[in-house]
């Protein structure tokens, strides 16, 4: 058995400081995916359970469970049939409860999904809702006798629907839907909707989840006239429910999701008193466009753009997640760039975003995979990783939509790849099997078997990361050298003071840093802990290698 | 402060090169106190690159020979925030605006040789130079001087403008015809200030040039065009629409014989094998039109014009006995004692006049700066002559008479090929 061989860590108390989120590095990851303890061809809680040791080895204290709730699974579990239940494929109510033990006894936190704005057509309130126009549930979704409200609104799955609009033949009206036509809106005008939710919230808090990702955010209220995103209402019901939070659950987080551009993403955080945390959408698609250009300028740009958040607040920031690198938050330009850069192949590109994992969109060139998760490591935000990236994993972009990059976690070149004992005809999904990102050749087991593997490597950064609070928790001031393809920039906590320096170009690179207000420092390389020469009144000259990185501690010494 | 004895730039500019690394787009500019007009040819270029080329990774390298009005200032101070404010234009990437002094006084050749130095250090694929005291610069010259290098495997990119049928008449009635009937190849603006080129023509050119050959770096464009027709790269043309510029450079005749004629003639004697063997001339791939006239009424002062001919003639008839042939010498004479009304510079004259005045450069029958001087008084002869007979000529005659008269170049050259070998 895989996990044999990854040393168990012996039991961590759960961290119990309120701005824990500051210090996690989240694990994304679907129960499905991960790995399947009963042989049905499915991962379960069971499964996760038993593979816990391999996180808490990998470094991560939080994982991000991706919907795990009874559903017709015709969206991946975000159209959700029961929230207060397990999907039966992934085990029990029971299992889930085990599991969040075993994690926090491991000092690893569980986030679990929350889909407020829709619930799937199969809920029971949504049949409730339709059955007649007098139901008592049928103002908790929105409901028009013509699909000619909110003109001004968006269609977000530009490839599936062509209206938010749907027709109903059973109550013989429109239902409003922003996503998949599956998914009708639930109607936050109604007290009554925003009490059950609250109810779903309370149940899962109660059994002791550490936080919600609140899925889909923006688009909670409709109001005429408006393009129906980040409207004030909704502000006012998410305060409402980080208020209750609060004061019955001290120390749990709200994390947002709300692809949206830096100025309209800052209301979420309110003043520290909505949202503790919000992914940075918009960041991690210039991150790719300025490896490619080799040209910090997209970095930079956006950040400098980015709103000032409350001290108790975070990014979220990633490289990949379940979903197609989304390029909404881009300029038309930029998305023709990334495109022609990244998906030539018009089939890797799915709404307006592309739909592939880490390693196939860097070439699998482990240079580039090391330096986007060192960015990913060092800008400010709490990073997360997306199962099955940090050894490398590859896609499939054969399968629909995006289950590319959804297929079973690679974790040895056996039997189904470790993933599970049964017949590989029952798995949920094939497993990669290309002789570049096949199983046989990208899994858990030969990494750990290998010294210089990106698992060992990502083990490290890691563990270089929360050997100091300053990158959770620190200030960022950019330096602005002349060669355009260094990003560098100076992390501050206190006294504590990081430098970075990254070299976003696939060819050697000297650069001059002017450091003259860190002269005196001795600069400490924070992966070899090597001493640089002292930080003096000339500027400071580097040389980096391709796609070279560099975090040194600066010691006043 | 030089890197060594010979290095050519400075080590603060290779620095500053260093930081830019790699470009697909180098935009040269040489400067020499152009702050009236440099802020908004920078923006426009700024704005060109960001329209055209936002993808490619570019630079603009200015070439400053001393100024003391703050224009390298300028050029470096323009933000491309200033450029995008305001326009639908957006910036993909870092554009990178460096300047350096090459010498304490304004001289094209160590402007050129710093801009292809540049080229070179930075694998530049594709660069144009622009003029700093153009008026009329549109962001869509950017893109005609250099979509042929980027597309069409051009190394050489010369403009063609719309003028006024009086203007560039030292290009019209010698530069162009004489060059088109020696090298076979119809360049309209030989010597441009705008042009684009490749790294590859830059490379070449900066190897191979003498770049100390006592010229004093005069007409350094002119040789650039020369070295690269020599070499069999392929050639050109874009239009660019009217050219308006602040006159800047002095207007005398003699220093534009200098940095034109002079280089032309110069070229002659290496080039000799070259331009021996041509026979006729081919027109040049052109994009747009290969010229506009414009036919605005302009004031001419021909008394003048005239006065300064016929004294030419006679002060310098001793001059003349040493280059020109006897029935040539009699011929102006004869011009210069004709009146106004029947004045008569005929394009036959005028081709053998030239012809002759490029032997005795060759033969050097007396100082070559000394031939160069001569030919004004008679240059301003042919161009009174071309005023009178077209003053009131369309746009069409006009263009017929320059044809004609490259015909006649044509037609002319083995005169010049027996001068040549007779005298060798």
């Amino acid at each position: 058995m895989i996990w044999t061989i990854v040393q168990e860590e012996s039991p961590l108390p759960i961290n119990q400081d309120v701005l824990w989120y500051k210090d996690a590095i989240i694990y994304q990851v679907h129960v499905r995916t991960f790995y399947d303890s009963n042989g049905d061809g499915i991962g379960d809680f069971q499964g996760l359970e038993n593979k816990l040791g391999y996180l808490q080895q990998l470094g991560i204290n939080a994982i991000w469970l991706m919907p795990f709730f009874p559903s017709p699974l015709r969206d991946d579990g975000y159209d959700i049939a029961d929230y207060t239940a397990v999907h039966s494929s992934y085990g029990t109510l029971d299992d889930f409860r085990k599991l969040l033990d075993s994690a926090h006894s491991r000092g690893i936190r569980i986030i679990i999904e929350m889909v407020l704005n829709h619930t799937s057509d199969q809920h029971p309130w949504f049949q409730e809702s339709r059955s007649s126009r007098d139901n008592p549930r049928r103002d908790w979704y929105v409901w028009s006798d013509t699909d000619n409200r909110y003109k001004g609104t968006r269609i977000i799955f530009l490839d599936t629907e062509k209206s938010n609009w749907a027709w109903d033949p059973i109550s013989k009206s429109y239902y409003w839907h922003r996503f998949f036509s599956h998914q009708p809106d639930l109607n936050y005008d109604d007290p009554a909707v925003r009490e059950q939710m609250w109810k779903v919230m309370s149940f899962w808090l109660e059994m002791g989840v550490d936080a919600f990702r609140l899925d889909a955010v923006p688009y909670l209220v409709e109001r005429e006239g408006t393009n129906c995103e980040n409207l004030p209402e909704t502000h006012l019901i998410l305060k409402d429910l980080r208020r209750r939070l609060d004061e019955q659950f001290p120390g749990r987080m709200l994390l947002a999701e709300a692809n949206q551009w830096p100025a309209d993403l800052r209301p979420y955080f309110g003043d520290g008193d909505e949202f503790h945390m919000a992914f940075h959408f918009p960041l991690m698609p210039r991150m790719f466009m300025g490896l490619k250009l080799e040209d910090r300028k997209p970095i930079t740009e956006i950040l400098q753009q980015t709103p000032e958040i409350p001290p108790s607040c975070q990014w979220s920031l990633f490289l990949r997640n379940h979903d197609e690198l989304t390029l909404e938050m881009v300029t038309d330009m930029e998305r023709d760039y990334m495109y022609d850069s990244y998906a030539e192949d018009k089939t890797m590109r799915l709404n307006l975003g592309i739909r592939r994992r880490l390693a196939p969109l860097l070439d699998n060139d482990r240079r580039r995979i090391e330096l986007m998760n060192g960015m990913l490591m060092s800008l400010p935000g709490t990073p997360i990783i997306y199962y099955g990236d940090e050894i490398g994993m590859g896609d499939n972009i054969n399968l629909g939509d995006r289950n590319g990059v959804r297929t079973p976690m690679q974790w040895s070149g056996g039997w189904n790849g470790g993933f599970s004992n049964a017949e590989p005809d029952r798995l949920y999904a094939p497993l990669i099997q290309n002789p570049v990102y096949g199983y046989p050749a990208v899994n858990v087991l030969a990494q750990v078997g290998s010294g210089h593997s990106l698992l060992h490597w990502m083990r490290r950064i890691i563990e270089v990361r929360r050997s100091t609070a300053v990158f959770g928790r620190g200030s960022i001031e950019f330096l602005h050298p002349a060669n355009h393809r260094i990003l560098a920039y100076i992390r501050r906590l206190g006294n504590e003071f990081v430098l970075v320096v990254n070299n976003l170009s696939g060819a050697a690179q000297a650069v001059e840093l002017d450091l003259r207000r860190y002269k005196g420092n001795v600069p400490i390389e924070m992966f070899g802990k090597n001493i640089f020469p002292r930080v003096g009144d000339l500027p400071y000259l580097l040389t980096l290698g391709p796609y070279q990185f560099y975090w040194f501690r600066l010691r006043r010494i | 402060m030089r890197l060594a004895e010979e290095t050519f730039l400075t080590d603060d500019f290779v620095r500053q090169l260093s930081n830019v690394g790699e470009v697909d787009i180098l935009v040269g500019l040489p400067t020499h106190n152009n702050a009236k007009t440099i802020g908004s040819i920078v923006k426009t270029i700024q704005s060109g690159i960001l329209r055209w080329f936002p993808r490619e990774r570019a630079v603009i390298i200015n070439a400053d020979g001393g100024s003391r009005d703050g224009t390298p200032e300028l050029v470096t101070g323009i933000s491309i925030d200033d450029v995008r404010r305001g326009s639908d234009l957006h910036a993909l990437r870092t554009l990178h605006s460096i300047s350096t002094k090459y010498a304490p006084s304004p001289a094209s050749q160590a402007a050129l040789r710093t801009i292809l130095s540049a080229a070179e250090l930075l694998q530049a694929k594709a660069c144009i130079v622009m003029s700093p005291e153009s008026c009329s610069v549109e962001g869509e010259w950017i893109s005609r001087l250099l979509q042929p290098i980027r597309n069409d495997g051009f190394d050489l990119v010369t403009p063609t403008y719309r003028r006024h049928k009086f203007e560039g008449l030292l290009i019209t009635n010698l530069l162009y015809p004489m060059i088109r009937a020696l090298y076979g190849l119809r360049i309209r603006e030989p010597y441009a200030h705008e042009f684009g080129f490749s790294g590859r023509l830059a490379s070449e050119f900066l190897s191979q040039n003498s770049w100390d050959d006592g010229a004093g770096g005069s007409g350094i464009e002119l040789r650039f065009t020369l070295a690269a027709i020599r070499a069999g790269h392929p050639i050109c043309q874009s239009f660019l629409g009217q050219k308006d510029h602040v006159e800047q450079r002095g207007s005398d005749l003699v220093p534009a014989l200098r940095e034109t004629v002079g280089p032309l003639f110069s070229a002659l004697e290496p080039d000799f094998q070259v331009w021996s063997a041509v026979a006729g001339s081919q027109p040049l791939p052109t994009i747009g039109p290969d010229h506009e006239v414009l036919l605005d009424p302009v004031r001419v002062n021909r008394k003048r014009l005239r006065a300064m001919f016929s004294a030419g003639v006679a002060e310098l008839t001793t001059v003349f006995q040493s280059i020109l042939s006897p029935p040539t010498l009699a011929g102006l004479q004869k011009v210069a004692q004709s009146g106004e009304d029947d004045f008569e510079y005929s394009a036959e004259l005028w081709v053998k006049t030239v012809y002759e005045f490029a032997t005795s450069y060759h033969k050097s029958v007396i100082n070559r700066d000394h031939i160069i001087q001569a030919l004004a008084p008679l240059f301003r002869g042919r161009v009174l002559a071309f005023l009178i007979e077209h003053r009131n000529g369309s746009a069409e005659d006009v263009e017929n008479a320059i044809e004609s008269l490259c015909l006649e170049f044509e037609r002319l050259k083995p005169y010049l090929l027996q001068m040549w070998k007779s005298r060798e």
